[in-house]
């Protein structure tokens, strides 16, 4: 099980956290958590998942944005699929993107609650056939 | 904004020559910034690269007319003040300019005096007419960023919830769901609670702002209010380990206001009294009597308020976040909910922390008066009628 894909959540709600990463983890994969920016950042640069899911509204600020140009801003990090899961706003809202980190290409948007079937489908997809 | 503020711009559009130069003279003189434009043309550029707050024109002049020039001044920015120069003859052509937006006008020949001080009067009123609309702006923001933030509290529930139900449904034959069946029913359960209480707490608010709950000013005895409120909490507080204590007199603790508010403001305070307590804390809640106030103090024996947060503490949303505090569920809203209805009954609330023995928090409310009698004199204020509050 050495292939395992990784999955990092980053997330201030337990609940949320915990039904999505159970709903992973029946699928096979491996699920990190981080309740907040900084241990997202902290996890990520540790763990080095394959993917990462990122909240954006947490402790009253949008600090996902902030952990997201962090995490871009690690060389190692730099090619990481980023999915935002957020319920504060139904599109991505536009915001200056530093050239040392921001969205990639394949970054993706999902608005909460999160179809997990689909969400699912979408990091197999992302991950190839070993996910 | 407390930065010393560079000098107003007055924009002066006139044909004649002198009148250009007296105008300037003066308006100098006033401590302004002066720039003079011979024609309308000229005299809209300049007010769009200018930016005055006020602009002085001659109502008759070659080319665009000075009716013209009014309206197109507010076409740039509608905060300008324009007065307008006018000819003893063209009186009613400076009435017309007043409709079309100009503040007011000078009849010709006019005295140093009297353009200082229609300028004078002109800018106060731009200041007056910005500092209302940086008012407006601020209370949409605030208003536009209370109703992003609540939302986002009552979604946040909502989504937690709806995303365990997703999971346990499909995965419903799995063993991982089976384990976690029970569980999750029981954080569900608390997150449907939380849902409840901030929309009751954001009511409550709601009413205490709008007046309903406050409005009603009739007599209402503290010591017989608050031990019925204990006595609703005593299960809560045994299951928690805290015990209730109350130091308050049989009666004589009266002010004047609305019994459910009283309530909802003392239920608020005990409950926390309870939630940021410890195991075999206590709850303690005195009151007097002072000076025409009734001073209540609940006191418990928690963790205590970290001196950084004490001035928030009121703040609407406020939560301290410390991790003990995280953990205890709330709305952030209860101890805002008292400061308002506090303050509309003319009191205040305050606390009273040390980190590691507990807060206590202070109410202190006006006093009730008996309402005079028609015909008694001021000087017999305060017939003690009333044996209980006297």
């Amino acid at each position: 099980m050495q292939d395992q894909k990784r999955i990092l959540i980053v997330d201030d709600d337990q609940d949320f956290r915990e039904a999505v990463s159970c709903f992973l983890q029946a699928h096979g994969l491996t699920v990190f958590q981080a309740h907040d920016g900084q241990e997202g950042i902290r996890l990520a640069k540790l763990e080095r998942p394959d993917l990462i899911l990122m909240d954006i509204m947490m402790g009253e600020r949008t600090e996902g944005f902030f952990a997201i140009q962090e995490i871009r801003r690690d060389p190692a990090l730099k090619g990481v699929p980023i999915f935002v899961l957020s319920s504060f706003c139904t599109r991505l809202p536009d915001f200056e993107i530093p050239s040392s980190g921001g969205w990639l290409a394949h970054d993706m948007f999902f608005t909460k609650p999160v179809d997990t079937v689909q969400l699912l489908d979408r990091i197999r997809q992302r991950l190839g056939k070993a996910a | 904004m407390s930065e010393p503020v560079a000098p107003e711009t007055v924009v002066v559009i006139d044909d004649d020559y002198a009148m250009r130069l007296s105008c300037t003279k003066i308006l100098t003189k006033m401590g302004l910034h002066s720039q003079t434009f011979e024609d309308g043309a000229r005299g809209l550029e300049g007010v769009a690269t200018a930016k005055p707050g006020l602009v002085v024109v001659d109502l008759k002049m070659p080319g665009i007319s000075g009716m013209e020039v009014v309206s197109r001044v507010h076409e740039i920015d509608p905060q300008i003040v324009i007065v307008v120069i006018t000819g003893y003859a063209t009186i009613d052509t400076a009435v017309q300019a007043m409709k079309c937006g100009a503040y007011d006008f000078l009849p010709k020949p006019f005295s140093p005096d009297e353009l200082r001080l229609i300028v004078n009067r002109g800018l106060e009123r731009r200041r007056l007419a910005l500092e209302s609309q940086q008012h407006e702006i601020e209370q949409t923001m605030l208003k536009r960023r209370f109703v992003t933030f609540v939302s986002h509290q009552l979604r946040t529930p909502l989504v937690a919830v709806h995303q365990y139900l997703d999971v346990l449904k499909s995965l419903d034959q799995s063993s991982e769901v089976q384990a976690k069946r029970q569980e999750w029913t029981d954080r569900c359960l608390k997150r449907v609670e939380e849902l409840q209480d901030l929309i009751a707490d954001w009511l409550t608010l709601a009413r205490v702002e709008g007046g309903t709950l406050t409005k009603e000013r009739i007599k209402v005895d503290l010591s017989r209010i608050i031990p019925d409120i204990l006595k609703t909490y005593e299960q809560t507080a045994a299951a928690e380990g805290v015990s209730l204590q109350s130091h308050l007199p049989e009666s004589g603790l009266c002010v004047a206001g609305d019994r459910n508010c009283l309530s909802v403001l003392f239920d608020n305070l005990i409950t926390n009294g309870i939630k940021y307590n410890q195991p075999g804390g206590t709850l303690t809640v005195s009151g007097s009597p002072s000076d025409g106030e009734i001073v209540i103090a609940v006191a418990d024996t928690g963790v205590g308020i970290p001196e950084k947060y004490r001035p928030y503490l009121f703040d609407e949303f406020f939560r301290v976040k410390d991790e003990g505090a995280k953990k205890t569920p709330g709305t952030g809203l209860g101890l805002h909910i008292c400061k308002r209805i506090v303050s509309e009954m003319g009191g205040t609330i305050s606390v009273d922390s040390l980190a590691g023995a507990g807060s206590t928090f202070w109410v202190r409310l006006p006093a009730w008066h008996e309402p005079e009698s028609p015909g008694g004199s001021p000087t017999d204020a305060g017939p003690k009628t009333n044996t209980d509050c006297g």
